[in-house]
């Protein structure tokens, strides 16, 4: 073990920080592949090629399709876009009233209250403020934002063989453990630890970082804090803070493992953001601004890489149709690609069939009353060791009658739990464990929602995991285009299962296809 | 989205004739049996991404005895047999004549056969072949009236798993499903891994023929 006194002044601040949250946020992102290029997204500068009578093939009417469509009608292209399903937007899918859940042999009707308010997002229901493309997007196509709690203090952290088994408000736990880790720290100092390392008024300063970040009282100890929450009094009676959890039982405990740095990753950092009413306000956007045709039922039976071009055979009221065009922007999920007849390269193929197929599992319900507001939370997250992993509290419509709280977030290998359920077992099941944190939960419950996305029509899937191994093999080979055929959306980029990923790809996918046009045409004018 | 139809019309082209293996092209699935095609493939040409197996031309028989296997909790309700689990909730909800119009399409679709994936020693898993004869059939298609599976067509990898299902209970371990419980009783003719690897390569030369139903 490395030994405090043989760290370098840097790595040793660098440590601290990490307690801060700093390194924390960029070693996770590292670790995770999550960078993102930040800043002003590049303009797309893609060349007009009106009147050239240049045709695009696209398919899957999901974010990255729809995305494609809206930018290449804008310079000139002929587009098409083919969708398997009878709905467009794949993925992004926001449920209300009425709405069919279109999982395989088992159909769910949506029974929320027909009120706009009354809705669940099924799908993406975060965008964090680095998402530059979603949100540019959302700037142009005068989509609505508003702000998304994520990370709430108030929300509870319950685990069931810890704390007595009950939840205990997230303030408390995220105030104990830095109150714990500085008077560690602290005496750490008074046992002159540091002291090769660090100048004297670097100690001091040190002294006063750690008090003040863990609230310790004058002889350094950690006595409990307000910041865990007041526990009675605070406005004409003097408050009380809560008796400081055991440092033992918080090592105990899982929830540092996850749920306490979750928010440290740009893509989980509040502010986040959510669309007013719904997330597939933006696939309702991309569908009114964009002209080129989208034909819905059609699935695709064919892809096939020509000397011109790129022919596609799909299905479409009861007939079988091609067609052909010079470019094909491919979002079908890579795992139903082996199984659409094609005349692709055999290592394409095999690439596409090496990354695994995620799964995430949401369930929602509507609720009769905002009791949770009557507990202080409003908006954020619970996290509980149940099989429902999470609750969701609404951020918007505050104080109003009802609400849609996400009762289950359950992710890859733990989907399958649900999955194997009927929609009504399910339900049940989120239920019992949405009691156990909040008692009377299940009275309150008016309608219910479960969407398993690896069994959903069409998707089987949500997202593509990629592993170093497949990723060191084969991302070159995919990410660039197999003859005119370009592959693409969320499943080709380091950010899967994220809308950002599916337009980033697009967009590289776009800029590719687009050089290509310019050196066609600079050969040719040559020529002449 | 303002259709802009006539544009797209220009370079729309209907295919004329037939993809199918009789001539009729009967392979477009109706729409509630799309879901099919969801895992199973185009032409229902097998999935092994998805665990979905080669279904092409598939007797309807056979189709249909499996289909209700999965409805009575016969298939599919074993913890350990995810891809039946899977399948299950399908069939579950099916009416007989959904089954029959499932079973019609299925044998009126037919895709190249599939890749092998698995080496074993054939000449072995010939010999080993023998006690399936009887129901299999000498070249693994099938015999209705014993209830044998047809086994020529399906792929290498999704016999080995029904294989290891019957074996280790996942499979033909309900009473009522008395040729299952004869299948999960003959399966324990193989004593290996290897006899199963065998076998199964064997079974995968076996050329399925073209049905005309
Ligand atoms: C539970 C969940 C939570 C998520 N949370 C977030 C979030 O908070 N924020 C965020 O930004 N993202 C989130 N995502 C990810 C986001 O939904 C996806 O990254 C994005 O929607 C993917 O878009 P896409 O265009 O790449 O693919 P998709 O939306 O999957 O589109 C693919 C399309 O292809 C169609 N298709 C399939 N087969 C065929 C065929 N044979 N022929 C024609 N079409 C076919 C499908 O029907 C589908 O419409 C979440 C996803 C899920 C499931």
């Amino acid at each position: 073990m490395m030994k405090i006194n043989d760290l370098s002044r840097r790595n040793f601040l660098n440590l601290v920080g990490v307690a801060g949250g700093s390194t924390a946020i960029y070693q996770t992102s590292l670790a995770m592949g999550v960078m993102s290029e930040t800043g002003k997204p590049a303009k797309l500068d893609l060349k007009q090629v009106k009147g050239e009578k240049k045709s695009v093939l696209v398919l899957g009417a999901g974010i990255s399709g729809l995305s494609v469509a809206y930018e290449l009608e804008r310079v000139g292209y002929q587009v098409t876009v083919l969708e398997a399903s009878k709905r467009i937007g794949g993925r992004n899918l926001t449920l209300r009233h009425g709405d069919e859940i279109d999982e395989l042999g088992q159909k769910q009707i949506c029974e929320f209250d027909d009120d706009p308010k009354m809705y669940f997002n099924a799908g993406p229901a975060r965008i964090p403020g680095h998402h530059r493309r979603v949100l540019q997007y959302c700037k142009m196509l005068k989509v609505p934002l508003q702000i998304k709690t994520n990370f709430s203090r108030p929300a509870y952290t319950h685990e069931a063989d810890h704390f007595g088994g009950e939840p205990i408000r997230v303030s408390r736990y995220i105030a104990d453990a830095r109150g714990f880790l500085s008077e560690l720290l602290h005496k750490a100092v008074d046992k002159n630890i540091f002291d090769e390392s660090l100048s004297p008024e670097e100690i001091e300063k040190l002294r006063d970082f750690v008090k003040n970040y863990g609230d310790l009282k004058a002889d350094g100890t950690y006595q409990g804090t307000i910041r865990g929450g007041i526990k009675s009094g605070g406005m004409v009676i003097p408050s009380a803070s809560h008796e400081p959890i055991e440092l033992r039982a918080l090592l105990d405990s899982n929830f540092w493992r996850s749920g306490l740095v979750s928010s440290e990753n740009p893509d989980w950092g509040d502010p986040l953001m959510e669309i007013s009413g719904g997330m597939d306000g933006i696939v309702k956007a991309f569908v009114e601004a964009i002209r080129s045709e989208i034909v819905t039922n059609a699935q695709v039976q064919s892809i096939r890489n020509t000397t011109e071009g790129v022919a596609v055979e799909y299905h479409h009221g009861g007939k079988r149709k091609q067609l052909k065009a010079d470019w094909c922007f491919n979002s079908i999920p890579s795992h139903f690609m082996p199984s659409i007849p094609n005349n692709f390269a055999d290592d394409y193929i095999a690439g596409l069939s090496a990354m695994s197929r995620g799964n995430f599992f949401k369930l929602g319900f509507q609720m009769k009353s905002r009791f949770w507001e009557d507990e202080g939370i409003y908006g954020g997250i619970t996290r509980t060791s149940q099989r429902i992993n999470q609750i969701w509290y609404p951020s918007a419509d505050i104080h109003s009658e009802k609400g849609v709280v996400l009762g289950a977030y359950a992710f890859h290998g733990q989907s399958g739990f649900f999955e194997k359920m009927t929609p009504a077992e399910r339900l049940n099941f989120a239920a019992d464990c949405g009691e156990v944190v909040h008692p009377g939960y299940r009275d309150q419950i008016e309608a219910g929602v479960s969407v398993p996305w690896g069994r959903m029509n069409h998707m089987m899937g949500c997202g593509v995991i990629w592993s170093d191994e497949v990723r060191a093999k084969y991302w070159d080979r995919l990410r660039l285009p197999e003859g005119r055929h370009y592959m693409m959306g969320d499943q080709i980029s380091y950010h899967s299962s994220w809308q950002e990923g599916a337009l980033a790809s697009a967009e590289f996918a776009m800029q590719d296809m687009d050089q290509r046009v310019r050196a066609a045409d600079a050969a040719t004018t040559e020529a002449k | 989205m303002k259709g802009d139809v006539i544009k797209s019309l220009v370079f729309l082209l209907l295919v004329a004739g037939s993809l199918s293996a009789n001539g009729k092209d009967r392979s477009i699935p109706p729409d509630d049996l799309v879901y099919c095609t969801v895992c199973h493939g185009v032409n229902l040409m097998g999935n092994s991404l998805l665990k979905a197996p080669r279904l092409s031309g598939m007797a309807s028989w056979h189709v249909k005895q499996q289909l209700q296997s999965f409805r009575h909790g016969w298939r599919g309700v074993h913890e350990k047999d995810l891809a039946g689990l899977e399948m299950r909730p399908m069939a579950r909800e099916l009416t007989d004549k959904q089954i029959e119009q499932a079973a019609k399409f299925v044998a009126s679709t037919w895709s190249d056969l599939p890749r092998k994936t698995i080496k074993g020693d054939v000449g072995h898993g010939k010999m080993l072949y023998q006690s399936c004869l009887a129901c299999h059939g000498r070249e693994g298609e099938g015999n209705e009236t014993l209830r044998g599976s047809p086994l020529a067509g399906l792929n290498d990898w999704y016999v080995k798993a029904q294989l290891e299902n019957y074996q280790n209970e996942r499979r033909g371990h309900n009473t009522e499903d008395v040729y299952g419980t004869q299948m999960k009783a003959a399966s324990m003719v193989l004593n290996s891994e290897v006899d199963v690897l065998d076998i199964v390569s064997y079974i995968a030369t076996l050329q399925p023929k073209l049905r005309q139903e």
